[in-house]
């Protein structure tokens, strides 16, 4: 689309490329470079917020491949996030497998979990499913409360650090290289699963479910790989997740979080890859803005009119809300369309038409 | 004037001023609450009577040592990983001491507060954090040594329950074995006493029933209600906070239950007694304070001039939590003093022997209204000495603030008993 004139592809692995233009491939090395050097610049709360856009971008890309990409609807992500998290923590504590392990061996079983949940995906569609996936959330979540030997019950499950070959990454100045070279490798799977022939039959069944059961792809089979590949993603994400907080509890993967990466998705812009960590990045930082505002409220002329006191911490979720509304009114396409409307804007400023 | 004397003087005045700002500097101290959450109906009170203290102590008495407190305030909504987040915060702030809430969060940062040394009091009195140096014995019990709270654990004031009810049973006469149950939410607050408590019953000579399951929010537990008749209980333990308690004991007033409830100590107070009217008369109960509102004690004034700084009129009635954070918040500025003594560095490993500096301590300016605690190196059962009370309630309650219905004696809190509870080795812990 914003390919500069004269470009003219011949071949198509050329057409194929992620990064199309030479410009793309230097901002993306200097933007990699750059992150590599925060740690250096950002104190540990600026870290903490880039780290916790890693791990949920990841999460939000696997809901974003079922949702953006296949078509499908879960509203039990957070459940996966969850079973990722207390695996890696359970692999940890039982099998005493390294950390760095751990995390890939509970996204895999996490995809397994999701394979199961994701089996009525073949038979059913829209509500009919998102209520199957409303299901998953509550079998899950029941599961973490009463799986002593796996969750530690409703007490949740203290977890240790990463650690490689002796380096320890238990703060965030260590970790955050440990979130970005997975957000690196899960985004760029990501990107080339869209290149391949499967990733082609998820848009296939997204588009159109029966041509693309005329063009010979088994409906069955993607719908339900769509779901393993965003359990996948979810489970690499709640992990990433365990080994930052160390600690691990029912409580965090309700139905609400659930929710909120659905708006993730949305906000983020439904089927790109790159929305959806723009969307975890704009839910991460929503809140902080909110507080900040909140903060300058409390104890202001408008506080002390409305009465807010105690319940201006409520604005926080109110926000949320309020975000998706507006953004499904003003951005369906999301952040990820907006993004691309500013580069074409400098890209043909002056002469913009 | 002219502008230039006038500029010599600022200059030095604020050259006065340099050296006193950087000698105040204010000592951060964390405070977790719930003031939206499931236990909000009592964690509000709790926070607001803590809150209150430590501005009161900035206010009157200069912080500690001259240097004022800097509360960094957090309401958590009773969510533990939100807690383990924030405490993440807190320790980038370089706080020295935390005034903490719930029995999940406080337990999951068990394990970081060792490891920062920061003394964390919470609201949560799970006996779990009363090993300062864990148990071997026993699975579960962890080292604990920075983890302190203000009044007798969940355990102890269940033990305590039960030697009253095994009294009780005695004095009425009754024949056979008494039937104990503990009911409350599958989380670890109400979790935290359930073994201790029927390990307690059975050597009392109870008759233990399978526990009875209720959520930790208000809703209909009619079924609970019948399950109680069915097994044909006698004393029946409330493991949560107000809210649900009412929930419970109006749906069994309306079945016709009649069973002794035992109520936790955050499981009853002024405000739960209004909302469940006669349903709440004659529930047992621990208060941790000597004197509640209202009362007549040396130390009430004080409290009632910590009241004022969130209600300037005087006119609102503290429940008990209210006068639980106050003295809890009190335990904290007295170590943190004592580790400001004489020059010293408020660090919290000198605020954690600040807790042990003291026999039978009443924080001072308290008297007759905090009860005496003991904390040693190997035990942080601060107090073993435990008040039970009992709800009265005689009328109507939907008429009137809790104030009014004290005043007109609609609504009282009765002493039943003191239990002294004996400083058992195996007792530690759990």
């Amino acid at each position: 689309m914003l390919a500069p004139a004269g470009d003219y592809r011949t071949s198509y692995r050329e057409d194929m490329t992620i990064f199309p233009t030479r410009n793309s491939r230097i901002a993306l090395w200097l933007g990699i470079a750059l992150l590599c050097l925060a740690p250096l610049a950002l104190g540990r709360y600026e870290l903490g917020l880039l780290i916790n856009i890693g791990f949920l971008g990841i999460a939000a890309l696997g809901l974003n491949i079922l949702v953006g990409f296949t078509g499908q609807i879960s509203i039990g992500h957070a459940a996966f996030f969850g079973f990722g998290a207390f695996a890696s923590a359970w692999l940890h504590e039982v099998a005493h497998i390294p950390v760095a392990l751990c995390i890939p061996l509970a996204g895999l079983m996490t995809a397994a979990v999701g394979l199961v949940f994701g089996a009525p995906a073949a038979r059913l569609k829209g509500l009919y499913l998102a209520i199957a996936t409303l299901a998953a959330q509550f079998i899950l979540e029941d599961f973490f409360a009463r799986a002593q030997w796996f969750t530690g019950g409703v007490a949740g499950r203290i977890t240790e650090p990463f650690t490689l070959f002796g380096w320890v990454a238990d703060r965030e100045q260590s970790y955050f290289y440990v979130v970005l070279a997975w957000t690196i490798i899960m985004f760029v799977a990501a990107a080339n699963l869209m290149r391949t022939r499967d990733g082609r039959a998820l848009v296939a069944v997204r588009d159109h479910y029966l041509s693309a059961e005329m063009m010979g792809i088994n409906l069955a089979y993607y719908r339900t790989l769509s779901f393993g590949i965003a359990s996948f993603y979810a489970g690499i994400g709640g992990a990433l997740y365990a080994h930052y907080l160390l600690f691990v509890s029912v409580e965090a993967f309700n139905i609400l979080f659930s929710i909120q990466f659905l708006g993730m998705v949305i906000i983020g812009g439904l089927g790109s890859v790159m929305g959806s960590l723009m969307g975890a990045a704009f839910m991460v930082l929503l809140p902080e803005v909110v507080q900040v505002a909140a903060d300058a409220l409390s104890g202001s002329a408008i506080d002390r009119a409305l009465r807010l006191g105690a319940s201006i911490s409520f604005l926080r979720e109110m926000a949320i809300g309020a975000a998706i509304i507006l953004f499904l009114i003003f951005e369906p396409d999301g952040l990820a369309r907006r993004w691309r409307l500013i580069r074409a804007y400098w890209k043909l400023y002056p002469y913009s038409h | 004037m002219s502008m230039r004397r006038r500029l010599l003087g600022a200059v030095a005045a604020a050259a006065l001023a340099l050296p006193a700002a950087a000698q105040a500097q204010p000592i951060p101290v964390g405070h977790l609450m719930d003031n939206s959450g499931a236990t909000s109906d009592v964690g509000v009170p709790y926070g607001q009577g803590v809150s209150d203290a430590l501005q009161w102590v900035n206010r009157t008495r200069n912080g500690i040592n001259g240097r004022p407190l800097n509360v960094l305030g957090f309401d958590y909504g009773y969510q533990a990983p939100r807690a383990v987040s924030q405490y993440q915060a807190w320790s980038r702030d370089r706080v020295v001491a935390i005034q903490g809430w719930g029995t999940a969060d406080t337990e999951a940062l068990i394990r970081f507060v060792t490891r920062d040394r920061i003394p964390y009091i919470s609201g949560s009195y799970s006996a779990a954090l009363t090993a300062p140096k864990g148990r071997t014995d026993r699975a579960g019990v962890e080292a604990a040594p920075y983890n302190f709270f203000y009044g007798p654990s969940y355990s102890d004031a269940l033990r305590a329950m039960l030697i009253w009810a095994k009294q009780d049973w005695e004095s009425r006469g009754q024949q056979g074995r008494p039937r104990y149950v503990h009911m409350g939410a599958n989380h670890p607050y109400p979790n935290s006493p359930r073994a201790a408590g029927e390990a307690m019953a059975q050597e009392l000579g109870f008759e233990v029933l399978p526990a009875i399951q209720f959520a930790l929010t208000p809703g209909d537990y009619t079924a609970q209600c019948l399950t109680l008749r069915n097994q044909g209980a006698h004393y029946a333990y409330l493991g949560n906070t107000a809210g649900s308690n009412i929930s419970v004991l109006r749906a069994c007033q309306t079945a016709g239950v009649q069973v002794q409830f035992l109520g936790n100590v955050w499981g009853m107070d002024e405000n739960a007694m209004k909302a469940a009217g006669t349903a709440a008369n004659g529930v047992v109960f621990p208060v941790r304070t000597a004197a509640v509102w209202g009362q007549e004690a040396p130390g009430m004034q004080t409290l009632q001039q910590i009241s004022r700084i969130s209600d300037p009129q005087g006119q609102v009635y503290r429940p008990v939590h209210y006068l639980a954070g106050v003295c809890s918040a009190m335990l904290m500025v007295e170590a943190m003093e004592t580790a400001a003594a004489n020059g010293g560095q408020v660090t919290g490993e000198r605020i954690r022997d600040g807790f042990y500096a003291r026999q039978d301590w009443v924080p001072r300016g308290f008297e007759g209204v905090c009860a005496p605690s003991n904390f040693s190196p190997d035990d942080h059962r601060g107090q073993l000495r435990v008040a039970l009370y009992r709800a009265r309630v005689t009328g109507d309650t939907t008429q009137g603030s809790v104030g009014e219905l004290i005043r007109a004696g609609t609504m009282r809190l009765e002493p039943v008993t003191t239990i002294e509870l004996e400083r058992r080795a195996e007792w530690l812990g759990w």
